[in-house]
């Protein structure tokens, strides 16, 4: 009979990550739920007909974002600085993301500016130790200040 | 038995508590009720601000949200206690304009956004303070053109 053994959620999280880090899209997103909500709460693009937003599902939007950004930003990096975990499985982890703009990102043409911002997450992981949601804020006015864009939208 | 996994209905003295005592007052624009909890050495960092110091960081902060927001409400979504003493208290911060605020000029706009507050706890005090949100949509909501004209409408 095989056991399978179910990752702590610290662990699952720091998994994550760890994929990010090596630009593992695929990887990322197997240790999320088939179903799992993907909240990028800075996400708010106004375009002329309607406003685009960072909520959607992991498989769905999360994984276009997370593509679109290392693109973007070749040598996307991550670092947790703090890790906490709740007693429902909520994890929340203070991260920093890095890189080097090369491409376009969203409303940003390149100008080949490195950001440094820090990030907080809030990921829940469910009883067979998948992720299954995130929510991510940010600050978006130092993101756009330190790519030289200096527009809101 | 750990006190800091705590959930809703945690009894008193908790870290959950705390959190819940600092934004109860804050809701009620009771500063020196909130502050009663934190401790004169706690960290404050106020990454949309760029914002590091004592309490009087935040003390700033939520006095200046007061007076330019007189009908500002704290709207908690989520508040999850983790094992290690610190509190995530999600919440949306809601008002009408009516002065001058983080540097942007009042226009009498409303305000909506989402913020996430990580407060540590220790030995019943509020030790450290960090608060996220994106500021570029503040500074959206407040009719803010630009990053680098943060005064002009």
């Amino acid at each position: 009979m095989t056991q399978t053994v179910v990752k702590a959620p610290a662990e699952t999280v720091t998994d994550f990550f760890a994929a990010y880090r090596e630009h593992d899209v695929p990887a990322m997103a197997e240790l999320c739920a088939d179903n799992a909500d993907f909240h990028y709460l800075p996400v708010e693009i106004w375009g002329k007909q309607r406003v685009v937003r960072g909520d959607g599902k992991v498989h769905g939007i999360g994984r276009v974002m997370w593509s679109g950004l290392i693109t973007a930003f070749p040598d996307l990096s991550n670092e947790i600085t703090s890790l906490s975990t709740a007693s429902d499985g909520t994890v929340v982890a203070e991260v920093v993301l890095s890189g080097t703009q090369a491409g376009a990102w969203s409303v940003i043409a390149s100008k080949g500016q490195q950001y440094t911002l820090p990030h907080l997450f809030v990921l829940h992981v469910n009883g067979d130790g998948l992720i299954d949601s995130i929510t991510a804020y940010w600050d978006n006015a130092s993101f756009y200040r330190q790519l030289g864009h200096a527009e809101v939208d | 038995m750990s006190t800091t996994a705590a959930t809703d209905g945690a009894p008193a003295g908790t870290p959950a508590d705390l959190a819940d005592e600092f934004v109860a007052a804050l809701q009620r624009g009771d500063l020196d009720g909130a502050f009663r909890a934190v401790s004169p050495t706690a960290h404050v960092i106020i990454h949309p601000t760029g914002q590091d110091g004592g309490p009087e960081v935040a003390l700033e902060f939520f006095g200046e949200a007061l007076a330019a927001f007189p009908d500002l409400m704290l709207t908690v979504t989520r508040r999850t206690p983790c094992g290690d003493g610190r509190v995530l208290v999600e919440l949306t911060f809601e008002g009408t304009q009516a002065a001058d605020f983080l540097g942007a000029i009042n226009q009498e706009k409303h305000l909506d956004i989402e913020q996430a507050w990580l407060l540590a706890t220790q030995d019943g005090v509020i030790t450290a303070v960090t608060g996220y949100w994106d500021q570029n949509k503040l500074y959206r909501r407040l009719a803010v053109k630009r990053l680098d004209r943060i005064a002009i409408a």
